[in-house]
């Protein structure tokens, strides 16, 4: 307490990337905790899921039905995207919700500090949405080359797929999470979004053979876009669209919801 | 004690209004560089509100307010820089440990992680936390949680520390850990802006308080000044064993003249007097006869009481 004169504290309003910076350094903090965990778990699923899924159900599935690919080497890019998906269900759903909470709420402390709104939603976004895929999904992604499913030498850009997949579902995640008011309402955002979005993608089966009325949930699901951009990446097959189309539509979705998260943090943030 | 006249805040017919609510109708006050400032006022007085508005986490609806000489509207995120803000419920991360919760919040404030660490461990020691320093807040009492807090206030160097209730739901002991630690800080020439229903907290630690009700100030001064001008330099308490409101309300009629004022309450009468030993006299003299009489120093809580015929703490349960 004695030693004031020696601490350099920066006495200005932060440039924005720097205000991101600082809130996304909280996340970093509260990952040493649990990186043991979340590490495993990216280890464990998609074995799991190649030794059951893959190898188990596949033996019963003929590759013509999916152009040609082994069952293992059709659901291995969908499971990389998918590992975005169910992330940001634990990143996007309840640290988010109560961060404005009078209990211990993360936002309301960064806001007494030169974080502006702003910055704690980018970076609290930036953790969700480049972090997160850029270390679990970059494990699920050599976990599965043991397994031999990559038929292409880009199968690596499967990561720039979650991460694109991320940024169109993370805003619109947050935005829900911070109108929510009543943590009751928490588990309608996995009912209602992350467990749909996660069976209609065509992850585990070709999206057209869903039944016709299910088809606009699959377009508009940004896993599906994901998906299909991850197996190009993969398994070197052409997409259901071109691949600058599925990046448009999911840089237009997480711009918008990056728009709509904005104005409620902004909301919720100021008294 | 301020140091010399620089102004720290100045507020002017100050209005904060939650949709038909006004929660704070109009207040002035400045805030002096060195001084402890307080705000006293029961719940819901609007103390938190104008603490948030100061705090640059809230725009005021009306009124002009300066912190540090800029306009919290445009310049919010540089005051915040300067300020330490310790609010009413901790908002510290449950999840970090102690000294984590430290580090990362002096990453707010642009501090290098070195000097985080230092200035982290420091700040510890000064709250007598640094045995706790590895475990996680979630274990920590709620005094701990508290101290922590103030700790967490102070990593910036602040040149205003704003303490919203830092006492409250504290037991004794706690108690006068946190004003022994604020007085440390007061006498090291930080300035204090704090608000809390406790008068003796007010009348221990600051210099000068403003006495909040309904979202107004309704008394300005140093605790002394408030007591010398609103009530009279003692109170004799009078029970009459079981007597309660209406039949305190009608002895308190009988009492008129025994001191200069007569404030009857549910379980007791208080007779504001110059003189505790004239009005013993004089109940005597009349053969009035209290089962319990106690004469004591008038306190802020009769100012409190005579300002707005209320206790500033309802029978705390
Ligand atoms: N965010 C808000 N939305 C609506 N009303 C609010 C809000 N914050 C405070 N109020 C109202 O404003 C009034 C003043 O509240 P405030 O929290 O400032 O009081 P206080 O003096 O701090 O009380 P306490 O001692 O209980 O902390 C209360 O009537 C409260 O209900
Ligand atoms: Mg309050």
């Amino acid at each position: 307490m004695t030693v004031t004169a020696t601490t350099t504290v920066d006495r200005t309003a932060p440039s924005a990337t720097v205000g991101a910076w600082r809130a996304f350094n909280l996340q970093l903090a509260l990952y040493r905790h649990v990186w043991h965990g979340t590490a495993f778990t990216s280890m464990l699923l998609p074995i799991l899921y190649m030794v059951s899924v893959g190898i188990g159900v596949g033996s019963y599935i003929d590759p013509a039905s999916l152009g040609g690919l082994e069952y293992a080497a059709f659901i291995a890019p969908g499971l990389i995207c998918s590992v975005a998906v169910m992330m940001l269900g634990n990143d996007m759903v309840f640290p988010v919700f109560g961060g404005y909470q009078d209990w211990g709420g993360a936002y309301l402390a960064q806001r007494a500090t030169p974080l502006r709104p702003l910055d704690i939603l980018n970076g609290h976004l930036a953790y969700a949405v480049l972090f997160r895929p850029l270390t679990n999904c970059t494990i699920v992604v050599i976990v599965l080359a043991f397994f031999g499913v990559y038929s292409s030498a880009w199968a690596a850009l499967a990561i720039v797929a979650a991460v694109l997949t991320s940024a169109a579902l993370a805003p619109w995640l947050h935005f829900w999470a911070s109108s929510i008011k009543n943590d009751a309402n928490l588990n309608m955002i996995f009912r209602f979004a992350v467990m749909p979005i996660s069976l209609f993608s065509g992850v585990f089966f070709p999206a057209d053979q869903m039944p016709g009325f299910l088809q606009p949930l699959v377009w508009i699901s940004p896993l599906w876009h994901g998906t299909e951009l991850a197996r190009a990446a993969t398994a070197d097959v052409a997409p259901a669209l071109p691949p600058l189309a599925h990046i448009a539509y999911l840089v237009l979705l997480a711009v918008a919801g990056w728009f709509a998260a904005r104005r409620v943090i902004q909301r919720r943030l100021n008294f | 004690m301020p140091h010399d006249n620089e102004m720290l805040v100045r507020a002017s017919d100050l209005r904060k209004s939650y949709g038909e609510h006004e929660a704070v109708r109009g207040v002035d006050f400045e805030i002096l560089r060195g001084e402890a400032f307080g705000f006293l006022g029961a719940n819901g007085a609007g103390k938190s509100t104008t603490m948030r508005m100061i705090g640059c986490v809230s725009q005021p609806t009306e009124g002009t307010l300066e912190v540090f000489g800029r306009d919290p509207r445009t310049e919010g995120a540089a005051i915040r820089a300067r300020l330490g803000v310790v609010p009413q419920d901790n908002t510290l991360d449950g999840m970090l440990t102690v000294f984590e919760n430290l580090v990362v919040y002096a990453g707010y404030f642009g501090i290098r992680k070195r000097e985080a660490r230092a200035k982290a461990a420091e700040l510890l020691d000064f709250v007598q936390l640094t045995a706790r320093a590895k475990d996680q807040v979630n274990e920590l009492s709620g005094g701990m949680q508290r101290r922590l807090a103030i700790a967490r206030s102070l990593i910036n160097d602040p040149d205003l520390v704003i303490l919203d209730e830092p006492t409250t739901g504290l037991d004794p002991q706690a108690r006068h850990l946190v004003w022994e630690r604020l007085f440390q800080l007061k006498h090291r020439g930080v300035s204090i802006l704090l608000t809390t229903h406790y008068m003796d907290e007010a009348e221990q630690l600051c210099d000068r308080l403003v006495v909040m009700d309904e979202g107004r100030v309704i008394a300005a001064g140093s605790p002394r000044e408030l007591i010398d001008t609103h009530v009279t330099k003692e109170v004799v308490e009078l029970r009459f064993g079981t007597a309660h409101t209406a039949e305190l309300a009608e002895l308190a009629l009988t009492l008129k003249g025994v001191g200069a004022q007569i404030e009857p309450l549910p379980d007791k009468i208080l007779v504001y007097t110059d003189d505790a030993d004239d009005t013993a006299a004089a109940l005597e003299a009349r053969e009035i006869r209290p089962t319990s009489t106690l004469a004591r120093r008038a306190s802020l809580e009769d100012v409190f009481l005579r300002l707005t015929g209320r206790a500033l703490v309802e029978d705390e349960a």
